[in-house]
């Protein structure tokens, strides 16, 4: 069916076309708009309009939206939205309050723990208690239970959530809690912390329940517009939602549970990364995704996104399985500044305003896009679709102070402050790829976002990596994720302590996967579903080890779990024990609905090449390189491999060669930068 | 310095740093290491100063150590590549082991056949031996009580395993696989430490490695000095109590802190003498980061940029003298040392409090209590140990902003475990665990809030015990007119028999008992009456405060939880806060107990304790103390006249029993 990928960035509202059924990945199209504020709906409806009669959609022709969004995702950074209450269990009021205890920076004398979502005045307790086994202890107190979501609605609060302890474990006193406000305030919007994700740990459970209700209200009302403008313009058309684990889920479901969006941003990209990945053959990829402020990376691994299980938004913890992302402060935006004769780049950042010197809009301190355009690596008549020109006057204007001081020429600044940037990312990505087990040089990168593609190859220069590929549309591959992305659910028991018998263990697998089966046919798409795939996860470790590590058990079932547990203990760490004693602490099971795709077939080949070189002074590697080439990404011949230090510019986006690498048009009309041997 | 590469190689350093301590961290084994992160991986340069420290990950405020005093042992001509050193021994590593249950381990990392630099790291080992589970109790007198010591000793030989050693190591710890377990975690850290300098240094050579080395933490120096200099000139005193000895004696730790221009002295002379109970610490006789914690953290406070490492200690001189709590001799038992560290931290912030324009901080809740509890498991009949929760109350109000809850600064990176874990791990229900409203010390910047735990035995009886715990006597003091914080409370089964228990040292329960800890609290920083009344609504609107207090103590005015302003303003017309509320404010205990006993004249007294050979001090302090009693005018004399006739007094003593215990008659020689 024909698909339109929806993705809004702060600066552009992305979309990937496909025009479904036959059509092959390299005939994947693209279109932007300029990012609508405050109404940001404007730019997707617009959008799809124009797609439509771009490509004469009718009223009555079916077609998927398939939206990413990080309204959520803002809203909670930036704790925008109306106050929601916590009920707990008496004598835990201060399940928020004191967190998990630790400060992030023990040794700032100013240090704090950032401030609860919900202030302590709106968090009220509830005389109940069951026990770790699930076992009720104290019973539910009902009265008071009506009497504190009262207290709850009348202190302002426009929605509550309850977290109860062990309620991942029994349900009982939660589900009673919400018929009873359902009875008894119908109109005050109420969940319960075991319809969210019924993960042990009481304050992480009770912060996600909270989150899902903060964002609830906003991503229903934005949810609906999009929902209503469909019904009235393109009533057979459907709209999905991207989701933090790199699927998409119903509008209707994402309605429900917006918790599910809050880190779908970046993991859609991560999913396009792995699935172009999967047409060429690379299944182990670090993906980098550089914007004006900041960069995410993230990993592949053996053909799959990196799950992360202690991800964090904002001030809170995330403990949902999302895709694994790095985000660093570090962007074109950054400033370049120097420290008693020592020369620093960041963490501050020029912004887009005034932004980077050579912009002209009043910039004076130098930033890293200053320092790519003096090294030749930018154009002075700025990006190719661009109105933009660069001052190259300005940039050089503004290192002067620093080259000065230095004694050095400003081009040789510029490019110190590149490499300075560089080790700082390295000094993020390094750590990132060690906890998940992964060392930088067996990886590829894939680079997309605005602003990589001068920064990521000298990254993955330096890090030793072989290749790097440039998606054919860099820009929008956030949007083209929406488009290639399955339904994918995930499920939860805790067994920690209570490890079942085999044979129940198995039927607890069956149990989750025939909830995943339930929750994809609630998605309402169940005919386009082409193929269903599970993951089961066990989370293990040694009995008297207290890290769990996740185990795919999936082939092996539970009879295989121990073995394949010592056999990941042993590739992640170099040592495992035959003897010592194994617990599971949680079963995850990962239903996947699989998605007609593009498939890879077709020719990614552009029209011959029209020999349009030109030359560009650039400096690289400490010294000018007088003629280097400078081409055109729609003028490379796909025959002819381009030898760095190359440029290579397209709409809006520049991309660097690194000396020692070459550059071709690869099959699937990606950009294939690899290591000359 | 070279400006470019400076900033390059230290990140270089750092990502390298990172990592190791990164793969460590997801290695380790134990529960302790998750919990408090007490271990740490980072690298050493040929002297044994560090010149990268992991901050994202386990222990960070060791970056001020010298491993010298491990690596001195081994010339470099016994050294090999693929040797690993080891030790916990804290009496002949120069201050690098502070307490025993610390393992540490150092690798020498050799490039092209030349000893470039050291790999290093430590683990707090959850058990090594002893003689209590976990191998730490406040009662234990001597090293021989705390498990097993191993002096500097080579565990791995060029890549070959001592299993002679690691055999001794696994026996001697009540979990030795685990314990062994995390040994590993540290030593595949260190090779990758190793892997990745060689890498480095075949990559840029090895003299631009040395050079960056060498910038790396000449640019620290500088900016350490930068803070340094910005101090006021002088020489500022501060004292303060340890309450755990045996003898009821409280522990004095009196610091003496003088800036001078870009450099720092720092000297604990006058300090009590070692303690016949666990929690003294060895400094090794130099500049011990342990010495100078609350300096370093400013420091990195003001600099928060600054890259960790060696070179933020070369402006500071520290000194404690041998034979105090704080630079123990053999065999002092150190198990629960950190009480005694978190006091010498205060002692730092209190001379730092005159050395800052407007001061910095309000005394903590000083304390780092660790719950646990041990059970026999009905079903193997097996003895069971875990860890419950971290315990220690909020911290000082600050100069710009209130201390933080439930949580101390020295031990903020200790994190809290579950409640729902902690009741699958053990038969224990926590009937409650939140903070206490109207438990902080009161001030402009109020003190972080005590917090409670209680704890409810569900099987036939469970055994608690919490190391760590102080101040049940002398209250965390105010600073600026700020009110000091509160003291620590332990109930047992609280609303049935009301037991007050103090220090908890081993508390057994039995089914259906239950133990209520109630945290001591930060201290407020700056007088009530000049509190935001906002801030002031702020607490009592979230229940921290009554509108009693807000009125009697603030001077702030709040009906049907609204501000009233115009109320407000007229009481606090009224209510102008004495001019001179002495920067310091102490709790009347304290002030009671300083009027029989200044701090000059204990300062005296330990100096001149420290001058009699070791073996005497402990009957002479208390006889001393005896004497005092009946005496109290002697405190105003010369404490070296006192220690002499104590001494004297001793020897007639010892001669008088002699006379009356003469050898039996009639014995034949």
């Amino acid at each position: 069916m024909f698909r339109i990928g929806v993705d809004i960035g702060g600066t552009f509202t992305d979309f990937a076309i496909w025009r479904g059924e036959g059509e092959g990945y390299v005939r994947i199209g693209s279109h932007k708009r300029p990012t609508s504020r405050p109404d940001l709906a404007q730019a997707v409806r617009e959008g799809l309009d124009e797609i439509a009669r771009h490509h004469r959609l009718t009223p009555d022709s079916p077609f998927l939206v398939i939206h990413g969004t990080t309204i959520s995702t803002n809203a909670v950074i930036e704790r925008s939205q109306p106050p929601v209450a916590l009920i707990t269990t008496a004598g835990f009021r201060d399940v928020l309050g004191i967190a998990r205890l630790r400060l992030d920076k023990p040794v700032d004398l100013f240090n704090r723990r950032p401030e609860p979502l919900v202030p302590r005045e709106r968090v009220f307790t509830v005389r109940e208690r069951l026990l770790a086994d699930g076992t009720v202890d104290t019973p539910l107190d009902e009265e008071g239970l009506v009497q504190a979501l009262r207290a709850a609605r009348d202190s302002g609060a426009t929605a509550a959530a309850i977290c109860f302890l062990h309620a991942h474990r029994n349900p009982a006193h939660e589900e009673r809690a919400l018929a009873l406000a359902g009875a008894h305030l119908p109109d005050f919007p109420v969940m319960a912390s075991h319809q969210v994700w019924a993960q042990q740990g009481e304050y992480e459970r009770a912060t996600l329940t909270l989150l899902n209700i903060y964002v609830r209200g906003l991503m229903d009302g934005y949810l609906g517009e999009i929902e209503r403008f469909l019904a009235e313009c393109y009533p057979q058309a459907r709209l999905f939602i991207t989701k933090s684990n790199g699927g998409i889920m119903s509008a209707a479901e994402a309605r429900r549970l917006p918790i599910h969006t809050l880190l779908s941003g970046p993991a859609a990209g991560v999913t396009a990364a792995r699935e172009l990945g999967g047409h060429l053959g690379l299944d182990r990829l670090l993906t980098f995704d550089m914007g004006g402020t900041s960069v995410d990376v993230s990993l592949v691994d053996a053909g799959r996104e990196a799950v992360s299980a202690q991800a964090e938004i904002g001030d809170f913890p995330l403990l949902l399985p999302v895709t694994a992302v790095e985000a660093m402060g570090a962007g074109g935006g950054s400033l370049i500044w120097l420290d008693g004769g020592i020369l620093k780049v960041g963490p501050r950042s020029a912004g887009s305003d005034p932004g980077p010197a050579c912009y002209a809009r009043g910039g004076t301190t130098p930033t890293l896009t200053d320092a790519y355009l003096i090294a030749g690596y930018l154009s002075p008549e700025g990006l190719l679709g661009g109105e933009l020109p660069l001052r190259t006057d300005l940039a050089e204007a503004a290192f002067a102070p620093a080259a000065e001081a230095l004694g050095i020429p400003v081009v040789a600044v510029a490019e110190a402050a590149i490499e300075v940037a560089t080790s700082t990312m390295m000094a993020r990505i390094i750590p990132f790829l060690a906890r998940q087990g992964v060392e930088a040089s067996d990886l590829a990168m894939m680079l997309y976002g605005g602003a990589g593609g001068i920064h990521g190859p000298i990254v993955a220069a330096e890090a030793g990596m072989q290749r790097i590929v440039v998606p054919r549309l860099p820009s929008v591959f956030c949007a083209l994720g929406g488009i290639v992305s399955d339904f994918v659910y995930d499920a939860i028991r805790v067994t920690h302590g209570v490890v079942p018998e085999p044979a129940a263990f198995d039927a607890l697998v069956v149990e989750l996967a025939a909830e995943g089966r339930e929750w994809l046919t609630r998605q309402g798409l169940s005919e386009q579903i082409t193929g269903l795939a599970r993951i089961d996860i066990a989370d293990m470790r040694y009995a008297a080890q207290a890290f769990t590590l996740p185990v795919d058990i999936s082939l092996c079932g539970i009879a295989g779990a121990a073995d394949a547990f010592r056999r990941e203990h042993e590739r992640l760490f170099g040592h495992s024990d035959a003897e010592a004693a194994i617990a599971i602490d949680s079963l995850r099971v990962r239903m996947i609905g699989r998605q007609d795709k593009p498939h890879a077939g077709g020719s990614g080949a552009t029209s011959p090449g029209r020999d349009a070189v030109s030359r560009r002074r650039i400096y690289v590697g400490g010294a000018w390189h007088e003629a280097a080439s400078v081409l055109s990404w729609n003028d490379l011949d796909p025959a002819v491999a381009v030898s760095g230090p190359a440029i290579i510019e397209r709409d809006i986006a520049t991309i660097l060669v690194p000396p020692g690498f070459s550059a071709r048009i690869g099959a699937m009309g990606d950009l294939d930068i690899v290591r000359k041997d | 310095m070279d400006p470019v590469q400076t900033e390059i190689m230290k990140n270089r350093f750092t990502a390298i740093a990172e990592e190791a301590s990164t793969v460590a961290y997801r290695t380790a084994h134990t529960t302790f290491v998750k919990q408090t992160q007490d271990f740490q991986v980072a690298i050493a340069n040929r002297e044994g100063f560090f010149f990268a420290f992991p901050v994202m990950t386990g222990v960070t405020s060791g970056s001020g150590q010298t491993i010298a005093g491990l690596t001195q042992h081994f010339p470099i001509d016994n050294l090999q590549p693929g040797d690993v050193l080891i030790s916990n021994d804290p009496f002949s590593t120069g201050g690098l082991v502070t307490h025993m249950m610390d393992i540490h381990l150092a690798r020498p990392i050799f490039v092209d056949g030349q000893l470039a630099c050291f790999a290093w790291s430590f683990v707090h080992a959850s058990d090594i031996g002893g003689a209590v589970p976990g191998s730490i109790s406040p009662d234990l007198y001597e090293c021989f009580q705390e498990g097993l010591r191993l002096r500097p000793t080579k565990l791995v030989h060029a890549g070959q395993l001592n299993r002679d050693v690691a055999n001794i190591l696994r026996d001697n710890s009540r979990i030795g696989d685990a314990v062994w377990g995390d040994l590993e975690a540290l030593m595949a850290a260190m090779r990758l430490l190793d892997r990745r300098v060689n890498e480095l240094c075949a990559r840029i050579g090895m003299s631009a490695f040395e050079r960056g080395v060498s910038d790396v933490m000449s640019y620290t120096e500088i900016r350490a000095r930068r803070v340094i200099a910005s101090l006021k000139d002088g020489t500022y005193r501060f004292s303060d109590y340890i309450e755990g000895d045996a003898s009821g004696a409280a522990v004095h730790i009196h610091c003496e802190l003088t800036i001078d221009g870009e450099e720092a002295r720092i000297d604990f002379s006058g300090s009590s003498p070692q303690v016949l109970a666990a929690f003294n610490f060895t400094t090794g006789s130099r500049t011990h980061p342990f010495l100078c914690l609350g300096l370093i953290n400013y420091i990195q406070t003001m600099e928060p940029g600054i890259a960790i490492n060696g070179g933020i200690i070369r402006p500071i001189t520290a000194h404690a003298p041998p034979g105090t709590v704080l630079n123990a001799e053999f065999p002092a038992a150190m198990g629960n040392r950190f009480v005694a560290v978190m006091r010498t931290y205060d002692t730092l912030i209190g001379c730092l409090n005159q050395a800052i324009p407007d001061g910095i901080a309000a005394c903590g809740a000083g304390q780092a209590g660790i719950i646990s509890c041990a059970w026999t498991d009905p079903a193997t009949g097996r003895n069971r140990v875990a860890v419950v929760e971290p315990f220690s109350g909020g911290s000082g109000g600050r100069v710009r902003a209130d201390g933080v809850d439930a949580n101390d600064t020295m031990i903020g990176y200790l994190k809290s475990t579950p409640i729902e874990h902690v009741e699958v791990e053990t038969p224990l229900v926590v009937r409650r665990h939140e903070l206490v409203p109207g438990s902080f010390g009161h001030g402009r910047y109020r003190g972080g809030a005590s917090i409670a735990i209680a704890l409810e035995c569900r099987a036939p009886e469970v055994a608690i015990t919490v190391r760590g715990l102080d101040r049940f006597r002398f209250r965390p003091w105010g600073a600026f007119g700020g009110q000091p914080g509160r003291n620590s409370q332990v109930t047992l089964n609280p609303g049935r028999d009301d037991i007050a228990i103090g220090r908890v040292k081993l508390q057994k329960l039995v089914e259906g008992e239950v133990l209520d800890l109630v945290s001591s609290s930060g201290a407020g920083f700056g007088p009530p009456v000049q509190r935001e009344p906002e801030m002031v609504l702020h607490d009592v609107r979230n229940g921290m405060l009554d509108d009693i207090a807000a009125e009697m103590v603030y001077a702030v005015v709040i009906r049907d939880g609204r501000l009233d302003e115009e109320a407000t303003r007229r009481l606090r017309s009224s209510r102008v806060p004495a001019e001179t509320v002495s920067a310091v404010c102490f709790d009347e205990t304290r002030i009671e107990y300083e009027r029989d006993w200044p701090p000059k004249a204990a300062c005296a007294f330990s100096m001149a304790l420290l001058a009699v050979p070791a073996g005497l001090r402990k009957t002479i302090w208390e006889r001393a103390l005896r004497l005092l009693l009946q005496r109290p005018e002697l405190v105003s004399g010369d404490m070296e006249e006192l220690v002499r006739h104590v001494q004297l007094d001793n020897s007639r003593q010892q001669a008088s029993a002699l006379e009356i215990d003469p050898p039996p008659p009639g014995r034949p020689r």
